[in-house]
């Protein structure tokens, strides 16, 4: 029962595989050459000789490079990613820990972009050189190029310091209360739903543009469909695949990149730990952290292609 | 395991299993959700601890939560001087070299077991047979025994007058349990003596401390305490206007002078015992002259650099030691006098050179200072080029010498000794500048043994003085303790070392 689709995902799976691979080895030679010793910098500015000794041997750094290396591969392969230099805690769970943060943030994110660059992109095209169109496309530049932090920092003064709606920072997991969820993300949500979604707006209006002026379009309008049907059926379907591809490319940069995000509204999630991690030199959580973020980049792009195959049958074939 | 725990806490969180049941008696990992704590003191600190091991972790945001869990056998205070904690008495044998201390008898874990002589011997020495990064303070101890259930000795190589600082002055030198150190609990959910007790630990939002029933001192006074991490300075600001916080130190230092007008803050202003200072690399020319070194000491502006840095916020000083400390000593030579530092400059051989300034961005008033310095030092003849560094790396160019100039602080002491010894001893383990003066290594070694405290004292005043006048460090100012908090919160002081005690506070009612 080898469907076409069947196929394609094994061929997709395998792929990812490689790419994961491809990232542990660059990830780990990388560090090698960044400047900085992990146990100097746990240990602060005062220890002794015997301390520094002690602790480079129990984090496993003076045995030599490749033995490191095999040793991670082989426990990575299995799903071990070592113990973080800095609390002794396994890293998978420490990921594990942060994960549902950094990935109710991003849906958030980008719900709230798609919620803006949906309808306004759409709009804006379908009239192109109107002044509404004009103003959009303003706005959305305006949306562009305001700083993410500088948005939050604005968002708290108003909606917390000032009308006193909201709080200003933290973070409920989903499944403990809802309610306390939902009222934390917004503020973060917006913060970079604003400034993604100002993005996707302009890949949403050139995409629906696009279709809008081919062949399809025409004669469909020509036949005289509803404006409704030509748009919704005809336009906005075809006009889905690019905004896909941006949409994905979004969220999966969310995942990875909210760092500043989450600093300004103490978010626990994957941004700051690698933030952190970075600083303090703390190899195995730096690792694993930038495995998961490239897991969840390549899982993404395979969404979306299957979503792609999904809309337009046609990909699935070629 | 704090492992296991942790598993079926996440499970919990996630409604797959029903009960997080026998992890230690009522302590819930499943992160402070479960536990109703609206009562409780609620603060942000500026970051997130790395562990709560007190005897292996070297972070201040691990220690502002250690502080309320752990005790020490004697503990400093306000005045940083020593007083009884775990300890009742002591007592010093005729040769100095045996010191006896009682222990309190009603002391209890936040398991239940009893504290007793053998807690003491077990945690010094597990600092010392590891070598964990405080085995630096206990490098006079010989042995420490366990004479009785309730009395500890501990021997020493050499007068140690300083012993009582170097087991007290600090958490890292916290009594810890053996069972909750062997089990590996201790990283995550550490068992103390202390007035509160670890109750949750959510992965990079909160810890949660519960009021430890059993506490044998006075207090606690609120029901319990949340720790929140924001590192932000304005979201913790605007969470401590908002009433989702009673108390913060993550404040920007341009916000505290506006934070004093508002009449619904408390701010605290008192000197650290931190200090600021800068210092030159004398293993190459021009800084191996003290005279290029004296140039730069008489060249900057110590005030404009206290006020780009802490807007004010911090006591000039020319020596290590602040005002606040029994160890203070008044001595202050220099002036800016551009005149004098460019002949110095001149005839040292360091006019028309360009000198490397190391500063990092893990302390951005290093930045900040850089640039005053710097444009201190053009007026003089002397350019600078500025290398902004992220601290890793910083401290490996440290320990190597490649640098010219650099600029740091030095954090929290408590013991005068702390302040010289591996800073400027030529055997010192801090001296990265390459300070050596034989008169200053006799006088910090005679200080490390001398027992009478106004000879002690003399002999660090007197080393105090030679350093300032060699240029070692050229110190700057010690800055203010800053700290906000709710007026509500009544009964919460400020210390110059920046222990964090909230055993003694209480919160008032709102009175609408």
């Amino acid at each position: 029962m080898t469907s076409p689709l069947l196929r394609f995902l094994a061929k997709r799976l395998l792929h990812t595989a490689v790419v994961l691979l491809g990232v542990l080895v660059v990830v780990f030679a990388l560090l090698q050459l960044v400047p900085g010793d992990p146990v100097r910098v746990a240990l602060g500015t005062r220890f002794t000789q015997e301390s520094y000794d002690a602790l480079r041997e129990a984090s496993g750094l003076d045995r030599p490079l490749l033995v490191q290396f095999f040793a991670y591969i082989g426990n990575a392969l299995t799903g071990n990613l070592g113990v973080s230099f800095r609390s002794g805690e396994p890293v998978t769970l420490i990921l594990l820990d942060r994960l549902p943060a950094t990935v109710s943030l991003a849906l958030a994110g980008i719900a709230i972009a798609l919620l803006i660059a949906f309808p306004l992109g759409t709009w804006a095209a379908l009239r192109r050189g109107s002044a509404a169109d004009g103003g959009i496309r303003a706005v959305s530049q305006f949306g562009v190029s305001v700083p993410d932090f500088w948005l939050g920092l604005l968002l708290i003064i108003v909606f917390s310091t000032m009308l006193g709606l909201l709080p200003p920072s933290g973070y409920v997991p989903f499944t403990e209360d809802p309610w306390g969820w939902l009222q934390r993300v917004i503020l973060p949500g917006l913060a970079v739903g604003v400034v993604s979604g100002s993005i996707m707006t302009r890949y949403v209006r050139s995409a629906v543009l696009d279709v809008v002026g081919s062949n399809y379009v025409r004669t469909a309008r020509s036949k005289g469909l509803p404006r409704r049907t030509v748009v919704g059926r005809h336009v906005l379907r075809n006009a889905l695949v690019p905004i896909l591809t941006v949409a994905g490319v979004q969220a999966a940069t969310m995942l990875g990149g909210l760092i500043v995000i989450e600093v300004v509204f103490a978010w626990p999630g994957l941004g700051r730990l690698v933030f952190d991690a970075v600083a303090a030199r703390d190899y195995p959580v730096v690792q694993g952290t930038v495995l998961l973020i490239a897991l969840m980049f390549l899982l993404i792009n395979l969404l979306v292609d299957i979503l792609y195959a999904v809309v337009d049958p046609r990909i699935r074939v070629s | 395991m704090a492992r296991g725990a942790r598993i079926v806490g996440l499970a919990a969180a996630a409604g797959l299993a029903l009960s997080a049941c026998s992890v230690g008696e009522g302590v819930d990992l499943a992160g402070a959700g479960e536990l109703d704590t609206d009562d409780y003191l609620r603060v942000a600190i500026a970051g997130e601890p790395d562990q709560l091991d007190p005897h292996n972790t070297s972070a201040y945001f691990s220690f502002q939560i250690l502080e309320n869990v752990y005790d020490t056998l004697v503990e400093p205070d306000e005045n940083l001087e020593m007083q009884p904690a775990l300890a009742e008495s002591w007592e010093v044998s005729e040769d100095q070299l045996s010191w006896t201390f009682r222990l309190r008898e009603d002391v209890v874990f936040h398991d239940g077991s009893p504290f007793t002589a053998e807690d003491v011997v077990y945690s010094y020495d597990r600092i010392i047979d590891e070598q964990l990064a405080n085995a630096y303070r206990l490098s006079a101890v010989e042995d420490v025994v366990a004479v009785d259930e309730h009395t500890v000795r501990i021997d020493v190589s050499q007068p140690t007058p300083a012993l009582l600082a170097a087991i007290g002055g600090y958490k890292g030198m916290a009594i810890v349990e053996q069972q909750n150190v062997e089990s590996g609990d201790v990283q995550l959910d550490p068992v103390g003596t202390g007035p509160f007790e670890v109750a949750g630990n959510t992965a990079g939002t909160a810890v949660t401390l519960r009021a430890n029933d059993d506490y044998w001192g006075e207090g606690p006074h609120v029901p319990g305490v949340v720790y929140r991490f924001i590192s932000e300075g304005s979201t913790a600001l605007a969470d401590l206007t908002a009433g989702e916080v009673h108390w913060t130190d993550s404040i920007p230092p341009q916000r505290v002078n506006s934070l004093r007008q508002n009449p619904d803050v408390e701010v605290a202003g008192v000197p650290s015992t931190d200090y600021w200072y800068v210092t030159m690399n004398q293993a190459r020319p021009p800084f191996d002259s003290p005279e290029a070194r004296l140039a730069v000491a008489r060249a900057i502006d110590r005030e404009a650099i206290a006020q780009v840095t802490w807007y004010g916020n911090a006591t000039i000083n020319q020596t290590a030691v602040p005002e606040t400390s029994v160890w203070y000593h008044e001595y202050a030579p220099f002036e800016q006098d551009p005149e004098r530092a460019r002949q110095l400059a001149e005839s040292s051989g360091l006019a028309g050179e360009t000198i490397d300034l190391m500063v990092t961005n893990e302390y951005p008033e290093t930045v900040t200072a850089a640039q005053v310095i710097a444009a201190n030092l053009s007026d003089i003849g002397v350019s600078t080029n500025i290398r902004t560094l992220d601290f890793a790396t910083w401290l490996d160019e440290q320990a190597q010498g490649n640098f010219d100039m650099l600029l740091l602080g030095w954090l929290g002491n408590v013991d005068v000794n702390d302040y010289y010894y591996n800073q400027h001893h030529s055997e010192g383990s801090n001296n990265a500048q390459g300070y050596s003066n034989p008169e200053v290594d006799r006088l910090l070694e005679a200080g490390r043994t001398e027992t009478d405290p106004d000879a002690r004292k003399e002999l660090y005043d007197r080393a105090a003085e030679q350093i300032v006048d060699d240029a070692s460090y050229v110190y700057l100012y010690n800055p203010d303790v800053v700290q906000a908090w709710a007026p509500e919160l009544q009964g919460y002081e400020a210390r110059p070392d920046r222990a964090i005690r909230f055993k003694d506070v209480r919160l008032e009612e709102d009175t609408e």
